[in-house]
């Protein structure tokens, strides 16, 4: 294999066409929402927009419905985020300890339920029964754990040296101290890993949203979006006129749609350096 | 026996003794512990509500045992079939597609040699995958709208007539398939991209001094190097043909495909949650459950026997 490899035309404009169907429907958005309402009605809407406006952006961002909701959204990405670190960090390091007795059972007792879950009405009624339905801890508290992370987390702690831990333990150093100065530092690529696949799934989430809150002070970004974009699919399908003034619903849509998507967008690029971290660990545990 | 008795004794003892020294450990585990007894095992415990009717007034305890009741009307009910038709309908055509569209793309990405345009392609194919089903569906929504829509203004250009696309029930099996490979089929890709990396390399060179072309490779050496993959991949897919995403189908169902689009995960919320049917959508949820770990059972039996590979 010492000469140059050529590379075949076909499989470049095969893969060309994919990437640019993949990422279509994002670009899409971004045109239309910066476009006169009228032109794109028109079909006039190509590759680049036509008449560039911001006065969708200008009405979204001035709406108060959409910033509570957003607000809502950044603040259960957060605190759940931190929850769910909190929650299946401290949970693994316990159970990465082999010495531990009981740790077998603690295993099994995860293992089970991924394989058996009790479905969406009886969670309900487990959700409801410990009073946090309409708060924001039904954002946070049913999804603080999941049983893979716990797994991933308790493998990786399992591979740091016990001999780190055991010289901060002649120290004197309690395990909360050894956690917190030695075992989570040296963790951070895979916490990093497990805190933006966390953060990402409390952003995109709504149907816990759906089912655990009714009430619009809690009501989450993707509520919002799927509202707007279903009033806009009646109105269109009854043939409404739907322009408000200059600007029409499907220009407010995709604005709203993009706005809620650039926390996406910026990490993206930290996203990225994980893909490959992320889905190696499941897949040699898959 | 009583030197047993003493052995065990001394072996409890000192069990105890290791629980106490590592009294600290088992603080870190509490607070996990107690969530997955609350919002795993309390779910799973709630399951027998399907066995009996279930009134908040009376609590899962107190509510009155029907037997099998639920199940049966569950059989007599023309909505319970339909439900499950199209569930299975989707996930035969997501199996057909969905399943092989990775797989493909992971094949044809892996005859790139650049790197640098490798990595951009997958920069792109990743990202739908990030979006949520209510931006994403929102996004296809908006494409597909008969008046404003991409799609039917190309429709319109080129002289045809608009399409309400998602208002008519024989499109829209198509359209969930479809939108489902655009957005995950990309992010599919890693677990063989990450299974072809690690066919020998060795192995092509030797084939090409025996002079073997591109397809005979595919077929002699990459397929047989990623099989492994391809069928614990299927495993797990087969063990959710009961299952399809309840957001991608509550984005884009409405009415008027309720017939080819209700599936059994949006039946439970509209019937359980917003009907208030407890019981009888627990009963529903019980019978997927079931039929699911059976399918996964016995493909993963069937894949051991078979191939020798297997999920347990």
């Amino acid at each position: 294999m010492a000469k140059a490899r050529r590379e075949n035309p076909f499989i470049i404009i095969v893969l060309l066409a994919v990437a640019i169907t993949a990422v279509i429907p994002i670009y899409y958005v971004i045109m239309t929402s910066l476009s006169q309402p009228s032109l794109v009605r028109q079909g006039e809407l190509l590759l680049l927009p036509r008449g560039f406006t911001l006065d969708s952006y200008g009405m979204i961002l001035k709406n108060g419905r959409f910033l509570n909701s957003f607000k809502v959204t950044l603040i259960r990405t957060l605190s759940g985020t931190a929850l769910n670190l909190a929650m299946q960090s401290t949970f693994a390091y316990g159970l990465s300890k082999r010495y531990l007795p009981g740790r077998k059972f603690f295993m099994i007792f995860v293992v089970i339920t991924m394989m058996f879950n009790g479905g969406i009405i009886p969670t309900y009624l487990v959700v409801r029964q410990t009073k946090i339905i309409n708060t924001i801890f039904a954002l946070l508290v049913p999804s603080a754990i999941s049983a893979w992370n716990v797994i991933v987390l308790k493998s990786f702690f399992e591979n740091i040296p016990e001999s780190l831990e055991e010289s901060a333990r002649i120290d004197g150093a309690n395990p909360f101290v050894i956690f917190a100065r030695i075992v989570l530092p040296l963790s951070t690529p895979v916490l990093a890993t497990i805190g933006l696949f966390a953060a990402v799934t409390h952003w995109n989430a709504f149907m816990d949203a759906i089912i655990y809150i009714n009430k619009e002070s809690l009501e989450v970004l993707q509520i919002y979006l799927r509202d707007m974009v279903l009033q806009f699919e009646v109105q269109s399908v009854m043939g409404d006129a739907m322009s408000l003034g200059d600007v029409s619903s499907l220009s407010l849509q995709t604005s709203a749609i993009f706005v809620s998507t650039i926390p996406m967008l910026l990490a993206y690029p930290f996203i990225q350096k994980h893909f490959v971290t992320g889905m190696m660990i499941g897949a040699v545990k898959g | 026996m009583e030197a047993r008795r003493i052995r065990m004794n001394r072996s409890f003892k000192m069990m105890i003794r290791r629980v106490y020294a590592n009294r600290l450990m088992y603080l870190f585990i509490l607070p996990g512990f107690i969530w997955f007894l609350i919002y795993k095992y309390g779910p799973m415990y709630g399951v027998v509500i399907a066995f009996k009717d279930f009134k908040f007034s009376e609590g899962i305890l107190g509510s009155a045992w029907v037997g099998l009741k639920h199940f049966q009307y569950l059989f007599s009910m023309s909505d319970f079939y339909n439900i499950v038709r199209n569930t299975i309908t989707i996930n035969l055509w997501n199996l057909l597609f969905g399943f092989t569209a990775p797989i493909i793309l992971a094949l044809i990405m892996n005859e790139v040699y650049s790197l640098k345009f490798k990595k951009a392609v997958q920069l792109a194919v990743y990202f739908p995958h990030f979006l949520s089903w209510v931006v994403f569906g929102g996004i296809i929504i908006n494409m597909l709208n008969p008046s404003q829509g991409m799609i039917n203004m190309a429709i319109k250009a080129l002289g045809g007539k608009p399409v309400h696309f998602l208002a008519q029930s024989k499109y829209f099996v198509g359209i969930v398939v479809i939108t489902s490979i655009i957005k995950e089929a990309g992010w599919g890709t890693i677990v063989y991209l990450a299974a072809l990396a690690g066919v020998d390399m060795d192995q092509y060179e030797a084939a090409v001094i025996d002079g073997a072309n591109r397809w005979q490779k595919l077929i002699y050496i990459t397929l047989p190097g990623i099989s492994s993959t391809i069928i614990i991949m299927l495993i797990l897919r087969v063990g959710y043909l009961l299952d399809v995403g309840f957001e991608q189908i509550y984005v884009l169902y409405n009415p008027s495909v309720y017939s080819v689009g209700d599936v059994i995960s949006t039946y439970i919320y509209r019937m359980g949650l917003q009907n208030m049917q407890f019981s009888l959508t627990t009963a529903i949820g019980l019978f997927q459950g079931a039929i699911n770990f059976a399918l996964i059972f016995t493909t993963n039996t069937l894949a051991k026997r078979f191939s020798d590979v297997s999920i347990w």
